[in-house]
């Protein structure tokens, strides 16, 4: 991982001219906040870990403010789980009198997950969040596959979307959730949207015993996951 | 004077045409008044401003044609640059400021993400206290309603100099131009409605090319604290 770095503005409002509009915010909506997040890998498994990699997050906005943050990595490798290169997170938001918003973007190029098991050409995840005097609304448009394959089985055919939280097992190892959406928010005065574009949870049986010729069968438990192209979006009046 | 001819000396010519210009004329007092033909539209205009944003293009597709001469800016490639086509994302927030005695808009501050998928390139351009981080020069803006009537625009990087932007982290440094256009002001955000367009030289990344203003395929566009 090299290449990292993160940037932000925020903070004064810059101009004379814009004092009266700030006080005016200040006024009509002093409870507003947006939220942002968005990395291009993660990984937990007993073959190995890599935290939220590269990560950004979008510091904190006030006022009439807005604010970017963003974070690259040239390669990750975590052996045997995840391989991946130009990896690149963005995240912005802002607070304004009439809309307020934030939006986040991950991508992962070169996606080679668990041997081969789950490969594509490039992942993107991208997510809004936007709130106005009607409502507030969330939308993963943008976010796509390049050349997905998993398990042997094309799955998207040069670039395209996928429905969201499509759900595949992969058979001794788990299950895949492709364009995992978790939205938040009452879509009134706020709403938020992570996107996982492929989220591998790995799993195995336990409890499963036989004594005497009875046989207890055992669960499938969690023991580990795998993340790549994670964007999340909030928004609150 | 610089005029924007200096991008339609094709590719090659075009980085060290913006390099050489760039060094010739750099401070904001004596920029307005040269520049009649770029800005053959509105006049510039710096109301109080603040634009964020963030998002996806895939050019060719989704071309704003409708909106892409507002305020004069040439329409794509006429410049001599070559397409830039395929995924783009970016993320970006400037405030913008005006030089008390021009009346000149120039950005106070401000971070610009770019990356070009198909290339993995990444731009990245870092503002404070009115210059460019990368070669210390003023970065100057312009904002202006755009054709279609529905929103404004606002331009990142007047050829007086454009903008620097850094290449890959380590890869060196090049000319950019960014433009962004804000067209549901306050309604119901449409993805399909606010454009981005990005101009790069490609001297230092090699992928010099133009996308033309181009409605976004995700992603949102928003100018807050202005008007």
């Amino acid at each position: 991982m090299n290449g990292k770095s993160m940037h932000w503005v925020s903070g004064l409002a810059v101009l004379g001219i814009a004092v009266g509009l700030t006080a005016g915010f200040a006024v009509a909506g002093a409870a507003q906040s947006v939220s942002g997040k968005a990395y291009s890998t993660y990984v937990n498994t007993p073959l190995g870990s890599s935290g939220y990699s590269p990560l950004a997050v979008l510091p904190p906005v006030s006022g009439t403010d807005g604010a970017e943050a963003d974070a690259a990595g040239s390669a990750l490798n975590v052996a045997g789980a995840l391989s991946s290169d130009f990896l690149n997170s963005i995240t912005s938001g802002e607070l304004g009198t009439t809309e307020s918003g934030a939006q986040s973007t991950a991508s992962a190029a070169s996606v080679n997950i668990l041997n081969g098991l789950i490969t594509a050409d490039e992942v993107v995840a991208n997510v809004m969040s936007s709130v106005i005097q009607d409502g507030a609304f969330s939308n993963a448009d943008g976010s796509t596959f390049t050349n997905l394959v998993v398990a042997g089985v094309p799955i998207t055919s040069g670039d395209a979307a996928v429905a969201p939280n499509t759900s595949t097992t992969l058979p001794g190892v788990g299950y895949v959730v492709l364009n995992e959406q978790i939205p938040s928010g009452d879509g009134v005065t706020s709403s938020g949207l992570t996107v996982n574009m492929i989220h591998v949870y790995l799993q195995s049986l336990t409890g499963a015993t036989c004594v005497l010729g009875v046989c207890t069968p055992g669960a499938l438990t969690n023991t580990g996951e795998i993340i790549v192209g994670s964007a999340t979006s909030g928004v609150a009046r | 004077m610089l005029t924007h001819t200096i991008l339609r000396l094709g590719p090659g010519l075009a980085a060290a045409a913006l390099l050489a210009m760039a060094c010739q004329d750099s401070t904001p007092s004596t920029s307005v008044k040269g520049k009649p033909n770029f800005w053959a539209g509105p006049p510039p205009q710096c109301p109080a401003g603040k634009w964020t944003g963030g998002g996806r293009i895939d050019p060719p597709g989704n071309y704003d044609a409708v909106d892409e001469t507002s305020g004069g800016m040439p329409p794509r490639y006429s410049d001599g640059l070559p397409p830039m086509n395929g995924k783009v994302t970016f993320g970006f927030n400037v405030f913008l400021a005006a030089d008390q005695n021009t009346g000149q808009c120039f950005v106070q501050k401000g971070e610009i993400q770019v990356n070009h998928h198909p290339a993995r390139v990444a731009w990245h351009v870092s503002i404070h206290n009115g210059v460019d981080d990368f070669d210390n020069a003023t970065v100057f803006a312009a904002v202006f309603p755009d054709n279609s009537g529905r929103g404004f625009c606002v331009v990142v990087g007047l050829p007086e100099t454009f903008m620097t932007a850094r290449v890959n982290a380590n890869r060196g440094f090049e000319k950019v131009q960014f433009e962004a256009c804000d067209n549901d002001r306050g309604q119901r955000q449409n993805s399909r409605t606010d454009a981005m367009r990005w101009r790069a030289s490609g001297s230092a990344s090699g992928d010099g090319g133009d996308t033309g203003l181009t409605y976004l395929t995700g992603g949102n566009i928003v100018e807050h604290g202005g008007p």
